[in-house]
């Protein structure tokens, strides 16, 4: 029973991601890559993913700092960015890169920040939800002693 | 932490795959059900060109589901060095921002040298002006990320026709 409850909270929770619009049909696709051989991959993933960008969101922030850092730098790591998100369906981030990019289009720094800013909230926003989901399920997944 | 797997293989043999090959483990069974299904007769093997981690473990999973044997590389010198030493491959999917050359470049090297095999590029895409230029290359389809089944499996039917 204690089982079946905590299955419906992980459901719930992951209903709740694409009600939210936070994660679209891609994150579907990743988790139809996982078995019983890779039962984390889709948690493996994203750890990559947070790691990986919140390294380039420092770099183009340190970047930005500086003089001599150009737009084509700066639209470089947005591109790799905007890559990783819509490869794991992080829906909400993926729009916040777009609009970044037509600001950056623009030749607008200091829009530019504000939407780099943005990024980050969304890319915290989406570890915020799925560290707990990734949680449970881990949790669930280990085997209940009789 | 947790173990990231990449696939460093080096073995690509071409060639019909045995039933007992085409699925390496009874976890594949269980992908065939949830991914579209196919069956692949022969044993195609992909390159994958990719300087960003997450997408290069993505794609090689996902062509590894249908039993495509992958071999990745993360910038566009090293890509251009393996298929200058005659390593041949059905597939090769390149993305466009890459360390030391560019996406572009290695499309345009690849065609100088010979290689001829079916490529894709997919990429994160920055307007139209990209496609073209990835067209204008000799690529084959171009693909906005991420590499989608739609897109994919026509293209592995097609290389298992070959």
């Amino acid at each position: 029973m204690e089982s079946k409850h905590v299955n419906q909270q992980i459901a719930a929770m992951r209903q709740s991601f694409f009600d939210e619009e936070v994660l679209d049909e891609f994150f579907s696709q990743l988790e139809q890559l996982e078995d019983q051989n890779n039962p984390n991959f889709v948690e493996e993933v994203f750890t990559m993913y947070f790691r990986d960008s919140t390294t380039l969101l420092e770099t183009v922030e340190q970047a930005m700092k500086t003089i001599s850092i150009t737009l084509a730098k700066m639209d470089k790591i947005l591109h790799q960015l905007k890559g990783s998100s819509a490869s794991v369906g992080a829906n909400k981030v993926l729009n916040e890169i777009n609009k970044t990019r037509q600001v950056l289009e623009k030749g607008n720094l200091e829009g530019t920040k504000a939407g780099i800013w943005e990024m980050r909230k969304k890319y915290g926003s989406l570890k915020a939800k799925l560290e707990p989901y990734f949680q449970l399920k881990q949790a669930n997944s280990v085997p209940q002693e009789k | 932490m947790f173990n990231l797997r990449k696939s460093m293989a080096l073995t690509l043999p071409l060639g019909e795959a045995s039933d007992q090959d085409k699925w390496d483990n009874g976890g594949l069974e269980r992908k065939r059900q949830l991914l579209i299904e196919i069956v692949l007769r022969s044993r195609l093997t992909a390159l994958m060109v990719d300087g960003d981690t997450t997408c290069w473990v993505l794609k090689q999973e996902l062509l590894r589901s249908y039993g495509v044997q992958t071999l990745g590389v993360d910038n566009g010198r090293d890509a251009i060095d393996l298929i200058a030493s005659d390593a041949a491959f059905n597939l090769i999917i390149i993305e466009k921002i890459l360390p030391v050359l560019n996406g572009l470049e290695v499309t345009r090297q690849i065609c100088e040298i010979g290689m001829r095999c079916k490529m894709l590029a997919v990429t994160a895409y920055s307007g139209e002006s990209e496609r073209q230029a990835f067209l204008a290359t000799s690529v084959d389809v171009f693909i906005e990320k991420p590499l989608d089944l739609e897109h994919l499996v026509p293209i592995l039917r097609e290389l298992d026709r070959q």
